[in-house]
This record gives structure tokens, sequence and C-alpha cells, in this order.
């Protein structure tokens, strides 16, 4: 191959097909500077395509690798030799590293050594295969499996670079297709003989992508496999991000929330208190519009016996004292406690870390400030009883009694939610004067039959969905978060300060309790791992709210007002529903609601989308239909190809049988038919005058003695394939 | 087509037959392949055209014994089978053996004689024996007949019964020769009939021999099905009263097995059947008089049931 514009092009081809494998590094990795590796690709390609000697190219190479490292580590210039004696030094640690296959120990500039060693390995390859072997199916194979493996399983998106490869890939499958007949069949190439191959490459190619761009793509008829993948491979990853699956129970970062998760009913707790209620974590109050994150804040330490001061139940609520004790399963070195909570006694001395933004409690030896984890501890806490009355005072945020900063920090919203968002939640609250009348309402909302509790079929926004817009209008599938988070926005966007809570339901009831009996044991799993919404009322403090559905928060609210119009009390539901028999039931009636839902939403989109582009559809069939009637037409032209092909790659001398009875087919198509009482020896005469040869009589004679004498000599599939392919060849000549 | 390579002996007897005979290949042809198919040939044709010449050529190539009886309507069943004479000086009946006591024997005029004479000569050659006062005689192998048989429409003639002619393995006609080939025969008759001069291209043992090995002659299954095709359409076929019997389909298998064995196979075709099967089955069938006033010949009728059956293309599916 010389330096034409046809290897120019295959090169071009191989260089792009490889820049494929590049790009979703820079998305998915910490890898910077990632543009110096595509110029080392097109570099390697461009010194391939020059044909420069190797001593050259690998000097070239080695000078530009090196002048990267320098470029991307070392702040020398790149002609003070110490940088390149640092890095030689650590090279034998780093080899150590390798043979350890402790691949994270190795250091940051061998790394990038070892890449571009790679990439250089990977162009000599596909320069390999492009112009010796003729062949880069398996590369090309190989970067579809990459490009799709990483659209299913992380952020990176293949729309576009699906498309990409698929032309490059095919276009240069196309060439070396071209060049490799030629060198087999000794042809010399003409442009007369290039542009009749290239031609009908390009318009196929053009053809089968513009089909596949602008054909009406149906969403997958498979669910997501990652979900059960991700359940067979017992992977936990309680901390994951928000995408993939997760598995319930208490994390950290909720920075990206959304997707589907499954159960995990190992015991977090056990609970000895007088009645069931929510146990806390920790709050977060800043809301990106994909998550929560907490704003910042410095933690402070307390005695470990002292009263614990995060923001309390102001003096004008009615409380009283309880008790509870917590019996760890799981090791959490944070407190793990009720709304209202007083003083923790440990069985040892303690220190705790407070974090007052989050209210998460950590904590610590005494001695040496290192984190620790209790087995028990009990906890005094004081249980509100609100008063409708003292909850509807509140109508707007009155300067005097909130500060300004706390109420732009707890109605704080990213810039670009929707505006359909705040529409919402003007529209639901718009009867209702009162923040606590709005926030009932915004709470009933949820309890409305337009949404649907489910852990499965939840969506993960994608870049530019917000988290409760996707929630709020498009998917109304959801569990917990996007509940509470969903509340927790449609007031802040009416200026009602909220904060969203992470922490536990009640739990399930276990026995009472031995040593007090007034008191109840309650088992808490993963599986109760929880999230809502408080709002601030400036006179009542933070009062917890439950939007999500099938649950209910053990608050007292007392609904006496001093006119008497709601004569009684809400006693609240005690002891509650089992929150866990509740997700079953939920996730089970959801389902069915699921399917009707989406089905009739099928429906009606594919009845939208028929009267819409009915001409085009039936364009289209008319296309088809009259395609397929072509390729049938021509069936005689392109059916023995196949079998010339097929055949090529038998070896049984009794393949003539099937082939015998192709080549008669194939004779019959092309016009020469055969009387049925004619016989074969007497119809090859008449095909050999037809065509002045002998090969179809000495063929049909193989065939009579593989047919009526049931013998055949040995090896004689050769010959007769070689009669058989001319004859066939003559037919579709 | 290349021609087949004849199995060599077969060439030469044919060869030796074609000094004698001018043109009528084929008929020495069929009439070899009754000999090595162990059956006889019944020829239908006028005087005079070369028969006795034919088969006295055949016998003499494989050095059998030949005999000709000629057939009268006063010739009696023990002037053909032979007769146990009594003897005054052995005190005693000897038996003489008649013409039928050859291998080759050509009955010429068979049907000027009566029908018990006919039945003597046909159960000979169906039994190859025959029973003369209680003793049953074995004939001589190999035993082939000729019969030649003027055409029907001759007066003073017993046409032989249809149980009968199915005896005959083949029926034929001789034809009178092109023109050239005439002014051969008349070129030839000036000399010395050339048919003393013949010597034998194998004797007896060697054509026993041949004919063991022609049933070693494969036939495989989808020959036999395209056998039975034929045979049984012949008797549904329309202007047909009664079509050829089981025996008519051995027949036809067993000349295809000596057609294919004389062109060198070991393996029989169907253009083999086809070529054969009008002289197989022709004198087996017998057609309604409708079929006889509308001029179509058994010959036709045969031929056509040939282009109605499918040749078999590929193997029987099991």
């Amino acid at each position: 191959m010389k330096r034409d514009f046809q290897s120019f092009l295959l090169y071009l081809f191989g260089f792009l097909l490889l820049w494929e494998w590049l790009r979703p590094v820079e998305q998915l990795t910490e890898t910077d500077h990632i543009e110096m590796f595509v110029i080392f690709i097109l570099l390697s390609f461009l010194l391939a395509f020059l044909r420069m000697k190797w001593i050259w190219q690998t000097i070239v190479k080695l000078w530009f690798i090196f002048f990267s490292l320098n470029m991307f580590h070392y702040e020398e210039g790149f002609f003070q030799v110490t940088w390149l004696t640092f890095f030689t030094n650590d090279l034998p640690a780093n080899f150590k590293m390798i043979i350890a296959r402790n691949w994270l120990g190795m250091t940051n500039e061998f790394r990038t050594f070892l890449l571009f060693i790679l990439l250089w390995l990977m162009v000599y390859l596909v320069h390999y295969w492009l112009l010796n072997r003729k062949r880069l199916f398996i590369f090309f194979f190989m970067t579809l499996i990459y490009i799709t493996v990483l659209d299913t399983f992380t952020l990176y998106s293949a729309k576009t670079a699906i498309v990409r490869t698929v032309v490059v890939g095919f276009a240069v499958m196309g060439m070396l297709t071209y060049y490799r007949i030629l060198a087999k069949e000794n042809v010399i190439s003409d442009s007369f003989t290039i542009r009749k191959w290239m031609r009908p490459l390009v318009f196929m190619i053009a053809f089968s992508v513009i089909t596949g761009i602008i054909a009406p793509k149906f969403a997958p008829i498979w669910p997501d496999p990652v979900p059960y993948l991700k359940a067979a491979s017992k992977n936990d990853r309680e901390d994951g991000p928000g995408n993939g699956i997760a598995k319930v129970g208490y994390g950290t970062d909720d920075s990206r929330l959304g997707g589907p998760f499954i159960g995990d009913d190992s015991i977090v707790f056990r609970s000895e208190a007088v009645e069931k209620n929510y146990w806390k974590v920790e709050t977060k109050d800043h809301y990106t519009g994909k998550g929560w994150i907490p704003s910042e804040s410095t933690p402070f330490r307390i005695g470990g016996e002292d009263v614990i001061p995060i923001f309390p139940i102001p003096s004008n609520v009615e409380t009283r004292v309880e008790s509870a004790s917590l019996f760890m399963f799981m090791d959490y070195n944070h407190l793990i406690y009720p709304a209202g909570i007083q003083r923790v006694q440990f069985q040892r001395n303690y220190m705790l870390e407070i974090d007052s933004t989050k209210e998460k409690i950590s904590i610590l030896n005494n001695t040496d400030s290192s984190p620790v984890a209790p087995d028990s501890y009990s906890m005094e806490y004081k249980v509100p009883k609100y008063h409708a009355a003292d909850l509807r005072e509140t109508t707007a945020a009155d300067p005097e009694q909130i500060d300004a900063e706390f109420v732009a920090r707890y109605t704080q919203l990213p810039d670009n939610l929707p505006g359909r968002v705040r529409e919402l939640a003007e529209s639901i609250t718009e009867k209702e004067s009162n923040w606590f009348d709005k926030a009932k309402a915004v709470e009933r909302h949820f309890g409305g039959s337009g949404f649907t509790y489910s852990q499965s079929d939840v969506a993960i926004p994608g870049e530019n969905d917000d988290y409760v817009d996707q929630f709020l209008f498009e998917t109304k599938i959801g569990y917990c978060d996007n509940f509470s988070t969903s509340m927790a926005v449609l007031l802040r966007s009416i200026g009602i300060p909220t904060r969203w809570v992470k922490g536990y339901t009640g739990g399930e009831f276990l026995e009472y309790s031995e040593d007090d009996s007034s008191k109840q044991i309650y088992e808490v799993t993963n599986n109760n791992a929880h999230s809502w919404v408080e709002v601030y009322f400036p006179n009542q403090g933070w009062v917890p709210f439950e939007p999500t559905k099938g649950f209910t928060n053990t608050i007292s609210i007392d609904y006496t007002n001093d006119d008497g119009t709601t004569p009684a009390t809400e006693a609240t539901a005690q002891p509650t529903p089992k929150p866990q028999q509740d997700v079953e039931k939920n996730s089970s009636s959801s389902q069915k609601k699921d399917q009707t839902f989406s089905f009739n939403g099928f429906w009606i989109s594919a009845k939208v989308f028929l009267d819409k582009n009915w001409k085009w559809i039936v364009i289209f069939v008319l296309v088809v239909i009259g395609t397929i009637g072509l390729i049938y037409r021509l069936r005689g032209k392109w059916i023995p190809r196949l079998y010339l092909f097929q055949f090529r790659m038998r070896k049984k001398d009794e393949n003539i049988g099937k082939a015998y009875l192709i080549l008669l087919d194939q004779l019959e198509r092309y016009g020469l038919k055969r009387n049925q009482g004619q016989t074969l020896r007497n119809y090859a005469r008449y095909i050999d005058t037809f065509f002045a040869t002998r090969e179809m009589s000495k063929l049909t004679d193989r065939y009579e003695q593989y047919l009526y004498h049931q013998k055949l000599p040995e090896g004689s599939w050769k010959d007769s394939r070689e009669l058989w392919e001319n004859l066939i060849k003559k037919t579709i000549a | 087509m290349a021609r087949e390579q004849m199995n060599p002996i077969i060439e030469k007897i044919l060869l030796n037959i074609e000094k004698v005979m001018i043109g009528k290949r084929n008929v020495a042809e069929l009439s070899l392949i009754a000999l090595l198919a162990e059956g006889h040939v019944l020829l239908e044709d006028v005087p005079g055209v070369g028969k006795t010449m034919m088969v006295r050529a055949l016998a003499k190539s494989v050095n059998a014994n030949f005999r000709r009886i000629q057939f009268t309507p006063d010739l009696l069943p023990s002037d053909v089978t032979g007769i146990s004479i009594y003897n005054p000086k052995e005190m005693e009946f000897q038996f003489r053996p008649g013409p039928l006591m050859g291998n080759i024997i050509l009955a010429d005029e068979i049907n000027r004689t009566s029908p018990k004479t006919q039945s003597a000569l046909l159960e000979g050659m169906e039994e190859a024996s025959v029973t003369i006062d209680g003793v049953t005689h074995r004939l001589q192998k190999p035993f082939f007949v000729m019969a030649t048989q003027n055409p029907i429409e001759y007066e003073g003639t017993y046409p032989l019964p249809e149980a009968q002619l199915d005896r005959f393995l083949l029926k034929m006609k001789m034809g009178y020769p092109e023109v050239d080939e005439e002014i051969e025969v008349l070129n030839r008759a000036q000399k010395v009939p050339p048919i003393e001069d013949l010597h034998p291209v194998i004797d007896l043992e060697g054509l026993i021999a041949l004919q063991k090995e022609i049933k070693e002659v494969y036939v495989d299954p989808t020959i036999k099905r395209y056998i039975v095709d034929i045979v049984n359409l012949t008797r549904k076929f329309a202007g047909v009263y009664l079509g050829a019997s089981p025996r008519g389909s051995i027949a036809l298998m067993k000349t295809a097995q000596a057609y294919a064995f004389m062109y060198g196979r070991d393996y029989i075709l169907p253009d083999d059947i086809q070529y054969l099967a009008p002289f197989v089955l022709s004198h087996r069938i017998i057609l309604k008089s409708e079929a006889k006033f509308e001029g179509i010949s058994a010959e036709e009728i045969v031929t056509r049931i040939i282009a109605r059956i499918p040749v078999p293309i590929q193997r029987l599916v099991k």
C-alpha cells in the first residue's frame, strides 16, 4: 500500500475509531489533557501513513510522550533534566506495584506513561489490521461493545458515538473488503472499479445511517438491565451515586437522587420506647436540581452528657419528656435520634461532634477523638404536641420573627428550576392562606391518585432534567426521596422554609420490653430508611410532614380550634401501619397501575404518531414492500451468491446432493426448464449445448453416482464444487 | 455427452454380430440384453430382414448351441420338446431331445403353430424345463429363445395369448434397413456368407458368469420407485384395458441391470429405464378397443407414461 489517498482514508478511519475509545475517558474518569492523547494517536497514524522509518517514528513518539509527561506532571522546563531523573527513579517502584497488582499505588506520571504506551500499541495493531490483514471487524466490534457497555452502565451517552462508529466502521470494512478481493483475484484496480465499488458502499452506508437516524425509535422493550445485573452481583453499594441501583439503607451522599433500589432487611437497630416514632440522622438544606447537599458548616464538640444544642422545640409548644434506648446492630458512629432530643447516655464516656447545619451528631472517643460506634445508648427527648391554631398563625415570613438569611437558606432553589414547579405549588395552595394549611395541601397533593409508590421503576434525571420536575410532571413514580424532595421544593418555591430530613421510620413491633412494661421494642432494618420534610414555623420550630404515599408520621396535632370548627383531635394513628408491609403493598399495587398507565400512554402516543405521520408511514410501507418485491424479483442474482459463499466453506463430498438441487432451481429460474419426465443426463446435455460447455454433464455424472448409486469417489467435492460454481456463475453473469 | 465406455466383452460380441448384420445395432443390443438378463425375446417383423442371421451370429459369438424351429400349423409339441421312443434293442423308451434342448433357439413364426405347441415352447421358456411322459427334463443353461412373429394381420395365424406374451422379456421390431445399409447388404451377399467365419468371443461359462454379475448391478430405491411408478401408471392410464403385471416391473429392472452393465455401469439410471420401457412394457399392455380405433399403439402409451412420471432427482426421504 502506497502513500495514496486510499491508505490515507484507511488511516483516518482507524484514527476515528481509536478516538472513540478515548472520548468517554474524559467524561468518566479524572483524566485531564485528553487532547494530548488524541494528538498522540493522530501523530502515530500520521507517521505510519508517511511510512517514516521505525527508528524515527520511535524517536518522535518518545519525544512526544516525554514532552507530555513533563507538561502534565512537572513544573520544570522540558530541558531541565531533573524531572526526568525523578521519573526514572520512580520506575522500579512502579514496576513493583505492577507485579504486586497494586494498581492504585502507581504514580500518576507512570500511569500517564503506560496509557501512552497502550495507545502506541493500539495504533500499531490498527495499522497492522488495516494494511496487512486487511480485516478490522474485531476491532470495530470491540469498539461497539465498549461504547454500548459504557452507555448502559455509566453516564456516558453514546447517541452520537454509535452513529460515528457505525459509519466509520462500515466504511473501513467496505474498503478493506474491496482491497482483499483485489489482492485475492489479482485484479488491477483502476478508477472504474473503485467507483463501481465505492459508490454503492457510500450509498448503502448513507442510506442505512439516514434511515437509522430518521426512523422512529421505540422505547426499549426490555427494562434497563443494570438493576438486575447489580442485584445479581451482590455488590453492596450503599453510598453509591444516584445512577445505577442502590441498596436501600442509610447513605450519606444525596447529591444525585433517583434510580431504582432493592430492599435489604438487615437490622440496623432495635429501639425501646413508649411509642413508635421516626428516627432522624441528619437534615440537608441545599437542593441542587439533582439531589441534596449540605451547605458549609463548622462542626463543634460537646461532652457526651451535655444538652444537645440542635434547633430546639420552642418553649411555647406543649411537650412531654420521654426516654428511649437504642441497641445498635450496625456500626454507625452517628447518633440516631428522635426529634426533640435533649441528652444522650452512653455506657462509657464519649464526646459528641455536632454538625449544626446537618444536625448530624457523631460520636467520638473521649481520648483520641476517633469515631466510635457504641453498641447501645439511651436518650431523653421531648415529644411535642402542636396546636393547629398555633401552626396556622404564620402566613408569611415576618422579618421580625425570622432572620432573612435563615429564610434565604431554607428557601434556596436552583436557578434552573422549571417555572411550572412554582406554578403547581401556587395552584395547589391557592385556597390556603397560612403556611400550615399550604403545607398540608401540598402533602395531600401527593396522596392523590396521580402518584405511585415504587422502588423499582424510578427514573434517574438526565443531564437537563430536574429531579423534582421530572417526578412531579413526567414520571409520578417514586419512593420517599421523590416525595419528600418534591414537597420541600414545592413549599420553598412559594417561600416557605423547608429542609429535607433523613433517617428511619419506626420499624416493626417486636415485643414488649421486659424491664419496663410501658415500653415497646421495635426493630428497624435498612428497609426502614426514609426521608421526609420539616417545615419551619417561626413560632413552632421545625415541624415534620410526611408526603410519601403509604407512610404516616406519628406527630400529634391538636385541631381543636378557638372557635371550635374542628372539634376532634386528630389522634395520630398508633400504632401506624407497618411501613415495610406498606412498601410491599404499594409496590405491588403500583405495578398494576403502572402497566395500565403505560399501556394507555403507549396507545395514545401511537395514535398521535399515526395521525401525524400516516403519509410517511404509507410511503415507508410502500417502499419496504417495493424493496422486498425487488429483492424477490432479483433473487436469481443474489441467492446463488449466498450459496456460493455457503458451499465454499464445506468439505464433504455429500454436499453435491444439496448443491446440485440448488443448481437445478437456479437453472430453472434462469429459464432453462427441465420437464419432469426428462432425465438429468438428458437435461445436462441440453444445458451444456446452451452454455457450450461440458461441465453440466460432468457434474451430473457425479450427481447420478451420488443419487442412484449412493456412492461417490473420495474427495470429489473439490472438483464438483468447481464445476458447480462455474455453472452457478454462468447463470448470474 | 461422452459416449459411455461399454463393457469390453459385450462390445466385442456386438462387433462380432455387426460383422454379419448391417445396422440394427439396437436390435442386437436388446437381444444381447435379453440373453444376459436370462429372458427371451419376441421379434415381430416380416420375413427376410435378417432375424436368423442375427441370432446365429449371437449364438456363434457366445459359442452357444444354436437351434432353429420353424413353426408350422401341423407342428406337434413333441416336435419341439423331444420324444421318448421305444428302443427295441434296449427294450425301453429312450428320450430323444427335441430342438428345445439347445442354448439359443430361434422359434420362427411362432404364431403360425397351434396353441398347444406354442404352450409347450412357452412352458419351457418359463420353467427352464420340459416334462415329457411324466419325466422332467431340465433345459440347458443358458437358455435363450428368440421367437419371431409375423404381424397379426396376416392370415392363418394363431395370435399368442396375452398371458404368454408376458413370458417374453422384450418385444421389438426389426424394421427394414436404411438405403445405404441395404446396399451394403447387397455387397456382402455377393461374397460367401461371413457367418461361417465368426469366432466365439466368450464361452458359455463366461456368459453365465456375466449373467451372475449383472444381478449385482445396484438398483437404488429411487429407481425401484421409479419403475413401480411407471408400471403402476400403465394400470390406470386412459385407453389401457389391462396394465403390466409385477412381472413387468421385474422385467424392467432386470433389463435395466443388463443395460447398465452393458454400458459399463454398476448402477441403473432413469435413462436406462426410459430407453427400455417401451420394449419391456408395450407387449404387456392390452389396449381398449377405442384406443385401437384411434390408432394409438402400446408403444406410444408407454412413451406418454414415461413423460408423465417425474424422474427421481433427489434421494428418498426416509
